[in-house]
């Protein structure tokens, strides 16, 4: 049974943040001004970004609000009543509490009445997770209708009371702690939300979901971006092996981190799924009329393209699409709030029989996610 | 691809710019291409579960590590240069041009040990220790295989030898050899072997190019280069996988 995305939605909280107003939202620690903050935006690029904390730090919107706001969005949107919809599944990097899942509090939020509820854990691919196994009940036809959100409140973990806390870490104790930073002025808050059906809208244009696949590596390589230890390697203890979760803070262990030097081998891994795909005739090059990646191609610009185009299988620049510039790193979200613009933008025209590669890797142990859509109108 | 590149000789005089421009592959050699891209990505991704280059990842790397490290290698690159030279003679001439640039490869590395015994020494080892260090059991393993293959009649499969050992040897120069640096403490002449194949790098990857292009015109061409890409990747990961074992 085919499937499509018959609707989307999406939540940005707040006014958009230029690069220079993200310390005075984030807080300066200790009053100090960063020193790696310029030189990181600048890797990044992202011009704009939202958060769902205010200039004093205080939460402005809950994750499961902001999910439930870009799910309200997509429902409004829709075809069908929101009695139709069978199946909510909601992904996040870390839902407002730890237990319970996520799922279950943004469907009390929407008031959607016995659902199946579905809650993925992970970073940046939970979202594609969360959308594979509600795309596999719908081809199982056990529902009509199925949600998925993704949402993501990354400034909470990045405000200056939670680095000024962490008295003993190494952000503490190291000149620059790099690592610990690198996330502090990249990543940024807002949901997304896409309603999967089991026929394409009536009116406008849907995406068929022609497949889903993801390869992780995390049997070879080592973490890259985690929250949970204190960031040394002897030291094997997680958040709550500490007596405190008060001393966990105080050691860093509750700080997000990246090792930025591992960050490259999210990018062949990326290539090496991308390959193995058109290695096993899933994926065709020469038919992607949008390539929709969540890193955007200034990370690959480096050898690893040319090689692509030479071995007769690159994405032309031009086909490339993306809004991370203007909406921020919004981890899971990210492709969520891509697709929702990417169907309603003037910057690329979409047309039916158009093809859509989406490619979502996650850093964390390094995760590779891809998605093949087609462009489809009643 | 960084860390992927390709060195298949260094005579800068058979190189142009213009030439390098938008040289197209034949469809064989692309195909050929991707393939040897997913065994070079297979290959580095599984590096990082050899113990030893594993603390590079991890920031454990230490001065003995080092050590241990070049002891280890010194024999592959002596014997390195025997199965080069080898393959040159195994090429008749109707392949005369790829063994040109087979021999400049052969001429441009053949002393390249010479550098990794005083790295060796630079790092705090004894010069003895280095030249009595026998092959470990991966690199009799390599080493039986590559002069196997060059053994044979043209034995273009080769160039997949070439691509995972060059490759690794720019992947040591643009990723190791200054992260070893900083985590030792030792300086730049412990690492010189490793820095020095990061020269030129373009260069070698369009001369790779334009050899693939031109053997490889045939599934049956792809599959021979493909296999002996994989089992050298196997092969020389072996022998970083033996490299704690002392050769025992």
């Amino acid at each position: 049974m085919s499937v499509y995305i018959t609707s989307t939605g999406r939540f940005l909280p707040g006014p958009p943040i230029t690069v220079d107003e993200v310390e005075s939202i984030l807080g300066a620690v200790h009053d100090k001004p960063s020193s790696l903050r310029v030189q990181i935006q600048k890797a990044n690029k992202i011009q704009t970004r939202h958060y769902a904390i205010d200039e004093h730090q205080q939460t402005t919107h809950s994750n499961t609000d902001m999910a439930a706001k870009a799910a309200e969005e997509c429902l409004d949107r829709a075809y069908i009543g929101r009695e139709k919809v069978g199946m909510l599944a909601v992904a996040s990097t870390q839902g407002d509490l730890p237990a319970p899942g996520m799922a279950s509090m943004v469907q009390a939020e929407l008031e959607l009445p016995e659902v199946e509820i579905l809650t993925t854990h992970g970073i940046c691919s939970s979202s594609i997770m969360a959308l594979k196994a509600a795309w596999n009940s719908m081809r199982l036809d056990e529902h009509d209708a199925a949600l998925v959100v993704s949402s993501e409140l990354a400034s909470r973990l990045l405000k200056k009371q939670r680095y000024e806390a962490a008295t003993t870490s190494t952000f503490a104790t190291k000149r620059i702690d790099f690592s610990t930073e690198f996330l502090r002025w990249m990543l940024s808050d807002g949901a997304g939300a896409l309603l999967l059906q089991n026929k394409p809208a009536p009116k406008g244009l849907s995406l068929r979901i022609d497949w889903i696949r993801a390869f992780s590596h995390a049997h070879a390589l080592p973490t890259c971006m985690s929250v949970g230890s204190a960031g040394r390697t002897e030291d094997k203890r997680t958040w709550q092996d500490y007596n405190t979760y008060a001393e966990a803070e105080k050691d860093g262990a509750l700080l997000l981190r990246q090792d930025v030097r591992l960050l490259e081998n999210l990018m062949r891994m990326g290539v090496d799924g991308y390959l193995r795909l058109v290695e096993e005739g899933v994926s065709n090059p020469n038919n992607v009329d949008h390539f929709l990646c969540h890193y955007s191609s200034h990370h690959f610009r480096n050898k690893i393209l040319n090689l692509l185009d030479k071995a007769g299988v690159g994405i032309p620049e031009e086909k490339w699409w993306t809004n991370l510039y203007s909406r921020g790193n919004t981890g899971s979200a990210s492709l969520f709030i891509m697709l929702d613009e990417f169907l309603r933008t003037d910057e690329v025209t979409v047309k039916e029989g158009e093809s859509v590669l989406c490619f979502v890797p996650e850093s964390g142990r390094f995760n590779t996610t891809y998605l093949h859509l087609t462009v489809v109108s009643q | 691809m960084k860390n992927g590149e390709i060195k298949i000789e260094s005579d800068e005089k058979l190189i142009s710019e213009e030439h390098s421009e938008d040289a197209g592959l034949n469809p064989h050699a692309q195909v050929c291409l991707q393939h040897l891209l997913r065994v070079w990505l297979g290959f580095e991704r599984d590096l990082a579960k050899v113990p030893l280059l594993r603390r590079i990842d991890l920031g454990t790397y230490t001065a003995e590590d080092h050590q241990l490290f070049l002891l280890n290698i010194r024999q592959q690159v002596i014997e390195g240069s025997r199965w080069i030279t080898r393959t040159a003679s195994s090429f008749d001439r109707n392949h005369a041009e790829i063994r040109s640039t087979v021999i400049s490869h052969a001429v441009d590395e053949h002393r390249d040990y010479e550098m990794l015994e005083k790295d060796f020494v630079a790092s705090g080892g004894q010069l003895d220790d280095i030249l009595n260090m026998e092959r470990n059991i991966g690199s009799e393993a390599l080493h039986g295989f590559l002069m196997h293959k060059s053994s044979q009649p043209n034995p273009i499969d080769l160039l997949g030898a070439m691509w995972i050992i060059e490759g690794l040897g720019e992947k040591m120069a643009t990723s190791w050899a200054e992260r070893i640096q900083e985590l030792t403490g030792l300086g730049e002449d412990s690492t010189r072997f490793m820095t020095y194949h990061g020269h030129n790098d373009s260069e070698h990857m369009e001369r790779f190019y334009q050899t693939l292009d031109s053997v490889c015109t045939s599934e049956n061409a792809i599959q021979r280069i493909v296999k002996t890409a994989k089992v050298v990747a196997r092969l020389y990961r072996l022998q970083l996988e033996e490299l704690e074992h002392g050769g025992e």
